[in-house]
């Protein structure tokens, strides 16, 4: 019997690829290289996982970004029974994933460990809802893949995204002018200010070490996230179509249904959210955008693949960056991307220039 | 208020004939034969005639969860043979087939059952997607204490209730633990299933797996109606 019954769906970012007539090399490379990489760690974590626990990748891993400097961001996530054997469980996980890991997990404590359902789904706002809850959360939902059994993890979504939903009157009663859930929407904006302001928290305590490289990733990488994000948001009023093509606008009301098209339209990674976009958006300049927000994509991601010009970046004295020509060069793409989104959001589309405004400043 | 019985198997395990006098009298029209282990289904089959059954209006037979494949075969032919002559349906779990084609004999008398997390099929309605693509006459019995393991937020409820509306044979019922066994209703699972109560049409029978004493028997019924309200009481409360 064949692997797949049927193909797998081409990635809306290689639809706009083949458009274009482009060659997106470095994006096409990095996919080609996470995918590889999940399928090693499945095979490597096998049997590790349960009905009740996944095994989550985030970052670059689960973005379809992977380089081979790339650390590997994972969880343990738990939604079930509490078992003393989990932290043996971790400990196991830890040393697979370090094995087939260019480095360690980032240093704020985030990954590597195990993580609880319940406080990522109740846990929203309020003191309890910590910088690190916060983050699981938001990257559980925008940027989370799984090696191995997806039980857990499909369920803490669905858990998720029902507090989100449900807990929005507005958005299930349909009771304003366009159909968008705030109170997601507004924890998206949340986190990408708690990102930008920890941008400027790591470089004081790390004394600059390291800044030049995330001030980069800040203006590109996590700026995707957050893209994706308010696409996601807007995704029903702009009658964007998910994974398998169907727009929430299409279907009845209801929250159940709200929750599996939106779980379904976050399958996707934050470029194949910003190209399928550009793919059904009416009025808007494809070639145009598309060549600054991928060509400057795919330029970042050919940096970072650079053994050399990544370790340069990542060593640069933050003082000395404004000098620096590979720092000035990432900057410049950076600013091509950051143009090519307010052309985007603000002045091609008079919808999502509406709900932008409406829901992204005022 | 909708059909509620119980299952054999819920009240006195492999011991069936306890069951029904447990129920004997009550104003319970519903049953669930249930021989969940294969060694109970000669028994309850041979018994059959010997039942004092006629206070049930719907009966239903579920099939042993497991068996080997050389006794499919067997199992398979008794149960169409009382599906047929009985007119019930016969509730599988997906999971336990071996040989599809032994039970597409059974038609629209096959009903088959949503699975619990544990599971590798049959759980989602993409998953049922594959099951029903080989027992295209089948019926559905939507186990929502199995749903509600699977997805605490009822969405996959939603989805397999909608999916599947026209194959809706009937209900079961129980409050499904982390260990994926069954329990009386707890307040959380009767606040969950009133989420997709609309979409069960009334005269559904709803069949409970929950273990309670004789003596709470009524008492279990009372939740399950009120966990699955139909629109006319939902209106008059």
């Amino acid at each position: 019997m064949p692997d797949r019954l049927f193909p797998e769906p081409q990635s809306p970012v290689q639809v706009l690829e083949a458009r274009m007539h482009s060659n997106w090399e470095h994006i096409r490379r990095a996919r080609e290289r996470a995918h590889n990489k999940r399928d090693a760690l499945k095979s490597a974590l096998a049997g590790f996982d349960s009905e009740d626990t996944s095994v989550v990748v985030f970052g670059s891993l689960a973005r379809d970004e992977f380089t081979d400097g790339s650390d590997i961001d994972w969880t343990l996530l738990i939604d079930g029974s509490a078992d003393p054997k989990h932290l043996e469980l971790v400990h196991a996980v830890d040393e697979v994933v370090a094995r087939q890991a260019a480095k360690s997990p980032g240093r704020e404590g985030t990954f590597g460990k195990m993580v609880f359902s319940h406080d990522l789904i109740h846990q929203i706002g309020g003191e309890d809802d910590t910088n690190r809850n916060t983050t699981q959360r938001i990257l559980l939902l925008l940027e989370s893949a799984v090696v191995g059994r997806k039980d857990a993890h499909d369920r803490v979504i669905n858990g998720v995204l029902q507090r989100y939903l449900s807990e929005d009157e507005a958005f299930i009663h349909r009771a304003t002018r366009y159909h968008v859930p705030r109170f997601l929407l507004n924890d998206f904006g949340r986190y990408w200010r708690t990102m930008a302001v920890d941008f400027a928290y790591k470089r004081r305590t790390r004394f600059g070490q390291g800044a030049a490289l995330r001030n980069i990733k800040l203006r590109m990488s996590r700026k995707l996230i957050f893209v994706s994000g308010i696409i996601t948001c807007f995704s029903r009023e702009l009658q964007l179509p998910d994974i398998t093509g169907s727009r929430l606008s299409d279907l009845p009301p209801s929250d159940a249904v709200c929750i599996d098209c939106l779980r379904r339209f976050l399958r996707q990674t934050p470029l194949e959210i910003l190209a399928g976009t550009l793919l059904h958006l009416e009025n808007v300049n494809v070639e145009d955008l598309a060549t600054n927000l991928f060509g400057s994509y795919d330029e970042f991601l050919g940096i970072l693949s650079d053994a050399t010009l990544r370790k340069h970046l990542d060593e640069l004295d933050a003082r000395k960056q404004y000098e620096d020509e590979t720092f000035l060069r990432a900057r410049e793409l950076t600013h091509r991307f950051r143009d090519a989104l307010l052309q985007l959001f603000f002045e091609r589309n008079n919808k999502l220039s509406t709900l932008t405004k409406i829901y992204g400043v005022f | 208020m909708r059909p509620i019985g119980f299952s054999s198997g819920a009240l006195a395990f492999a011991d069936f004939r306890r069951a029904i006098a447990m129920l004997h009298g009550k104003d319970i029209h519903c049953l669930e034969l249930s021989a969940l282990r294969e060694n109970e289904l000669d028994p309850l089959l041979d018994s059959l005639d010997e039942l004092d059954l006629a206070q049930f209006a719907y009966i239903a037979i579920h099939a042993p969860s497991g068996f080997s494949p050389q006794r499919e075969e067997c199992i398979a032919d008794r149960l169409a043979s009382t599906a047929f002559s009985r007119k019930w349906p016969v509730i599988l779990h997906p999971d336990a087939v071996h040989d599809a084609n032994l039970w597409r004999k059974l038609g629209r008398f096959l009903c088959i059952e949503n699975m619990d997390k544990r599971k590798p099929v049959g759980r989602t309605a993409e998953e049922l997607e594959c099951v029903f693509d080989l027992f295209p006459e089948a019926t559905l019995c939507f186990d929502i204490g199995h749903a509600r393991q699977v997805d605490a937020t009822m969405t996959e409820a939603y989805l397999i209730l909608t999916s599947y509306h026209d194959r809706l044979q009937q209900v079961h019922m129980s409050e499904v633990n982390t260990r994926s066994k069954h329990d009386p209703l707890s307040v959380a699972s009767v606040l969950a299933f009133r989420d997709v109560a609309d979409l069960i049409p009334p005269e559904i029978p709803v069949i409970l797996e929950t273990p309670v004493h004789e003596e709470l028997v009524l008492e279990e019924i009372g939740r399950a109606a009120d966990a699955l309200p139909t629109r006319e009481l939902a209106a008059a409360s």
